[in-house]
């Protein structure tokens, strides 16, 4: 754990005069499971998404797996989404017309090109090998969400974001969605950024941050 | 950088045709410049394209495709100057022909090699990205691009000196668009290359598309009457050798497909699939072209980019073969549908011999019975007369004054089937050339001794006289 | 995956993908209808206009009794400073008859005629004249006549007597009778086809009218009418004159035939039809207007049903944009599925359009029109250019979807 895969220096961003994020100086090394706790409008989900390429920041320098991403046109963005990033959302957003297969393969071609083997081996690695054809309204809420780690993982991102990943899910799914991420984690070696609320899901994670009202105020490291 | 170029291959341009159409006003120079503009972007096409194909090997492209450009011009000229119209046509549409031949061999080859088994046609391919191969590739399609240049300006006798004036004003204008094609492919994307046989497509294309403007070079329209003519011979031979025309099997709706083969349509269906199925072979086998093996690879999104890579390059290289096919179209379209000019020949100065006859060979350095009009000018004692020579359709020799007898003697031009009196528009039907009346040209008598024809110059002057005098006089009279 | 992604979205979509689809389909045929009955329009001008077929009409003048031309007058046609711009020429004697054949008796018009007549003219060449070479768009099932008891009839007479080549029409005019043998059914899509076409010299005897004709048809090689052809003659200067005289004007041409013909008028044909053509022309712009509304409608409609189905798609999207597709993907998802709907609306827009140009053909022109190929292409263009001029404003909207604000939700 040599290198930082994420380095954040005055990282701010304000939405009108409301300043979601304080400037924020954080560093992330490669491969670790990095918790973000606190609650509602603390700025975590604000600092995900800028993290994850989705928005831009207001002021600060944001240096993501080397690259600079205020420099990246939206195009660019995009690109730096799918090839360094995959990303878990709360509501589990599957394309709602596309079977499971089907969605993991749309993420492998804005990448590159579809690879229909790859993907349906990648389903079978998260237990859903016998669901392959079946559309998102026919899957269960923990099913639907490991569709979307094997569609974030497909592309062998080096950082894997959570947000909220386990929000709606009940207490045997959730250990099932945990248990799935620290296996593959295990194997494929990503850096983990999880936002969530949830005492005992941060606590999956090597180290904890809190914030609030956009300002980092505690950080622990999980024993162990 | 490139304006100024362009600014320059203009001037060049001007100087060209001005040199090579010694006696013309301005009018004539910028319209045949404006003639010769599509030749020239073709050139600049080949010379782009053989930049991108031999990338590494700029400067030689560059230098080989000024050379060659300049010896086609001036080749060319020399040619027309020793030898009687038709050779240099006949040599610059056999080169044609021989690289769409070339470009066939190289298509087959192309796709052979798609199916996986390789073979070496020629020694020097592997080595066609070293200088010399470059450069004699450049050197040659750009000697036949010249070539064609110089056929589609207006034929002018040249002298030695004017002959280097022109070798030095096109190797200006080469010099220019050479060198503004250079500019342009440095401002490509690396990623757009070429492969070689999509090098060669693209080029024949160019050289086709650009000849095919020029009717005596045009190669499209004789392909299409010889596969024409061999499909009738063949189901003719076939028939008669083979099959008995009440044979058992044949019944008559057979013989409607037979028919179909006699239609008109043969030909030009069966040359179009001639016409482009090298573009579309290569096309194929570049569509056909292995994918790199990426088993080697363990991380799938690592593989995958590999493969998109390689698609992704792939189709770049599709372009330029897709491109060539509708440059061959453009040909073939060209072709059928010529832009109708009328054929106005510039008027010979010719002159009577002592006892004032004037004496034009049949078979001379034109031939007289080839159907075209051919204009004289005869001047006589301060005065001038046109008048024109031309085999009717039905085979009669004519020699009539290019004024008819009530128009002002503006003249006449040919176009299909027909003469056109310049001043009122009227078509006058080719038969009926030679013929008095109407707006038709006012004939004039001669005869015809051993190959020459013979007119009396008196005559000549005196019929011309009285005619344009006549419409001189009632166009004064009007006003 | 593109396509897996098309075919997907479709099938799982029908209401709103159906939508697009009969805006489209709809702007598509409307534009094929009335395209084509414009192109209809201007093509039965041009046959009006055409400079090759009969082009001047020589008929007796009004002025003088008779109401015949005089047949020995015809070579004279030959000799005019314009002979050889006239390609040809045909003269008609036109009488009513009533004619049976098989037992049935209809009415009709008996036309005497040259076929092919060899026409030999002092100090001219001689020349083959008739409706051979005048008419060279009749199309006769059978042959030319090449007796003098031979004709060829009109297919819609034909129609009515119910014979075909090879019978017998016996034709009564005043008493007198002639037996023809019908060697020919022609088809020209004109009045002629409710005449029955016999030589000149049976018809002069049988209608007792021997060496007269009642009008000629000439053919002649004529200029584009410009404005100076359309000037008066009478107001020209003696230039003007000149100029006009030998200008193969399609006028001056029928002017010059006039003069040889004796108490003839010469007029030429266009000029029946330019009060029809002047109708017809403003007809087309209305039509032309008409068609550009439907477009712009449909393209309005499709707009409108498209933005529908992206704001109901607006998470799918934010969820492409945050997987990492970029602007080109996401254009070439939405574009690419217009494209289809459009080019199946066109398809069925072209097949709609030409029941409908049919339709108001027969309803309001009172004819018959035969879909040209061209409207085929023009009908799918039309389609495409609808779903693209539709699209541009939706998925301008697609494009500048945030994900951070759609997927919070």
């Amino acid at each position: 754990m040599s290198e930082n895969i994420i380095e954040t220096n005055g990282l701010t961003r304000n939405y009108g005069d409301i300043c979601a994020l304080k400037p924020l100086d954080l560093q992330v090394p490669e491969g670790e499971w990095l918790s973000v706790m606190g609650h509602s409008g603390s700025g975590k989900s604000t600092l995900m998404n800028l993290v994850g390429g989705l928005d831009r920041p207001s002021a600060g320098s944001l240096r993501v797996g080397g690259k600079d991403l205020l420099a990246l046109t939206e195009d660019g963005l995009a690109r730096f989404r799918r090839e360094s990033v995959g990303i878990i959302f709360q509501q589990h957003h599957m394309v709602p017309y596309l079977t499971a297969v089907e969605n993991v393969m749309m993420a492998q071609y804005f990448h590159s090109v579809p690879d229909e083997a790859e993907a349906r081996s990648a389903l079978e690695r998260v237990g859903l090998g016998h669901r392959l054809k079946n559309r998102p309204g026919e899957l269960s809420g923990g099913e639907q969400q490991r569709v979307c780690i094997a569609r974030a993982i497909i592309n062998s991102p080096k950082l894997l974001l959570g947000d909220e990943p386990t929000g709606n899910l009940d207490h045997k799914s959730t250990i099932m969605v945990m248990e799935l991420l620290k296996e593959l984690r295990a194997e494929e070696r990503f850096t983990v950024i999880m936002v969530t609320h949830n005492q005992e899901v941060a606590a999956w994670g090597d180290r904890t941050i809190y914030l609030d009202d956009g300002v980092l105020v505690r950080e622990e490291r999980t024993a162990g | 950088m490139i304006l100024i170029f362009l600014q320059s291959s203009v001037f060049s341009l001007n100087t060209l045709v001005t040199l090579k159409v010694l006696e013309s006003n301005e009018r004539d120079t910028m319209a045949i410049s404006l003639k010769l503009i599509p030749h020239l972007l073709a050139w600049f096409g080949i010379v782009l394209i053989l930049l991108r194909g031999f990338a590494g090997r700029r400067s030689v492209v560059t230098v080989a495709s000024i050379a060659g450009f300049v010896i086609g011009v001036t080749g060319t000229c020399i040619l027309f100057r020793s030898f009687p119209v038709a050779i240099p046509f006949v040599v610059v549409k056999s080169a044609l022909g021989v690289s769409f031949l070339f470009l066939w061999g190289a298509s087959i080859a192309a796709i052979y090699r798609s199916t996986g088994r390789g073979i070496t046609i020629f020694q020097g391919e592997r080595r066609g990205n070293f200088p010399l191969g470059a450069g004699i590739a450049a050197c040659m399609a750009s000697i036949v691009a010249g070539a064609i240049c110089t056929c589609g300006l207006p034929a002018a006798g040249s002298t030695l000196l004017t002959l280097l004036l022109l070798a030095v004003a096109a190797g200006a204008l080469a010099y220019a668009l050479a060198y503004s094609a250079q500019a342009l492919d440095k401002l490509l994307p690396n990623s757009y290359t070429v492969s070689l046989s999509g090098m060669l497509v693209a080029v024949v294309a160019l050289l086709l598309c650009s000849s095919s403007s020029l009717l005596r070079l045009d190669l499209f329209s004789p392909l299409s009457m010889k596969v024409m003519k061999g499909v009738h011979d063949f189901v003719h031979q076939f028939m008669e050798s083979i099959l008995i025309p009440d044979h058992l099997f044949i019944r008559s709706y057979i013989w409607k497909f037979i028919g179909l083969l006699f239609g008109k349509e043969v030909g030009f269906w069966g040359g179009l699939v001639i016409w482009f199925i090298p573009a579309l072979l290569i096309a194929m086998a570049i569509g056909f072209e292995r994918l790199p093996s990426v088993a080697h690879l363990r991380q799938g999104a690592k593989r995958r980019t590999v493969m998109a890579a390689a698609i992704r390059e792939r189709r770049c290289r599709l372009v330029i073969p897709l491109l060539s096919v509708v440059v061959f179209a453009t040909a073939a379209y060209q072709s059928s549908f010529p832009s109708v000019e009328y054929w106005d020949p510039k008027p010979l100065p010719i002159t009577a011999d002592q006892s004032g006859e004037i004496t034009i060979p049949k078979k001379g350095e034109i031939d007289l019975e080839d159907g075209k009009l051919h204009k004289y000018l005869f001047k006589q004692g301060g005065r001038e007369v046109r008048f024109f020579v031309l085999m009717t359709p039905a085979g009669q020799l004519t020699v009539d004054l290019d004024a008819c007898a009530i128009c002002k003697p503006d003249g006449y031009g040919q176009a299909e089937g027909s003469v056109i009196c310049y001043y009122c528009k009227t078509l006058i039907p080719l038969d009926t050339v030679g013929k008095p009346g109407g707006c038709n040209p006012v004939p004039v008598a001669f005869s015809v001794k051993g190959e020459n024809v013979v007119i009396d110059g008196i005559t000549l002057v005196n019929s011309w006289s009285t005619t344009v005098q006549a419409t001189a006089r009632v166009k004064e009279g009007g006003k | 995956m593109l396509f897996r992604i098309l075919k997907n979205s479709f099938l799982k979509r029908p209401k709103a993908i159906f939508l697009i689809f009969l805006s489209i389909a709809m702007g598509s045929a409307v534009a094929t209808a009335f395209l084509g009955i414009a192109g209809e329009i201007s093509h039965k001008m041009a046959l009006e206009l055409r400079s090759y077929g009969a082009n001047i009409l020589i008929e007796p003048s009004a002025a003088e009794g008779g109401g015949f031309l005089r047949e020995e007058d015809l070579p004279k046609i030959k000799t005019v400073f314009w002979k050889y711009n006239i390609t040809g020429f045909t003269p008609y004697l036109f009488g009513i008859a009533e004619f049976s054949a098989g037992g049935r008796k209809e009415r009709g018009v008996v036309s005497g005629t040259w076929f092919t007549k060899q026409l030999e003219v002092p100090g001219e060449e001689f020349s083959i004249q008739g409706i051979k070479g005048i008419a060279p768009w009749w199309e006769v099932q059978g042959r030319w006549p090449e007796d003098a008891d031979e004709a060829i009839i009109g297919a819609s007479l034909a129609k009515r007597l119910n014979i075909s080549s090879g019978s017998d029409v016996t034709t009564i005019v005043r008493g007198g009778n002639q037996k023809f043998r019908i060697v020919g059914v022609v088809t020209t899509g004109g009045y002629e086809e409710e005449q029955l076409f016999a030589p000149l010299v049976t018809v002069q005897s049988l209608l007792q009218q021997q060496g007269k004709v009642s009008r000629v048809q000439v053919s002649a090689l004529t200029v584009p009418m410009d404005d100076f052809g359309k000037k008066d003659p009478t107001t020209m200067t003696k230039d003007e004159y000149e100029k006009w005289y030998c200008t193969a004007y399609v006028t001056s041409v029928a002017k010059n035939v006039e003069e040889v013909m004796a108490g003839s008028r010469a007029k030429p044909i266009w000029q029946i039809a330019s009060a029809e053509g002047a109708l017809l022309k403003k007809l087309n712009s209305v039509m032309l207007l008409l068609t550009v509304l439907a477009l712009g409608a449909s393209a309005t409609a499709v707009s409108t049903s498209l933005m529908a189905s992206m704001a109901e798609r607006s998470p799918e999207i934010a969820l492409m944009k945050a997987i990492g597709a970029d602007r080109f993907q996401i254009s070439s998802i939405f574009i690419g599925e217009t494209l289809i709907i459009s080019l199946a609306g066109g398809v069925s827009g072209y097949l709609l359009g030409g029941q409908l140009a049919e339709l108001i053909s027969r309803t309001v022109f009172n004819s018959t029109i035969a879909s040209p190929l061209w409207l085929f292409p023009t009908a799918i263009i039309s389609a495409f250019v609808v779903a693209i001029a539709g699209s541009i404003v939706p998925l301008r909207r697609a494009l500048l979807i945030e994900p951070v604000t759609v997927l919070k939700g």
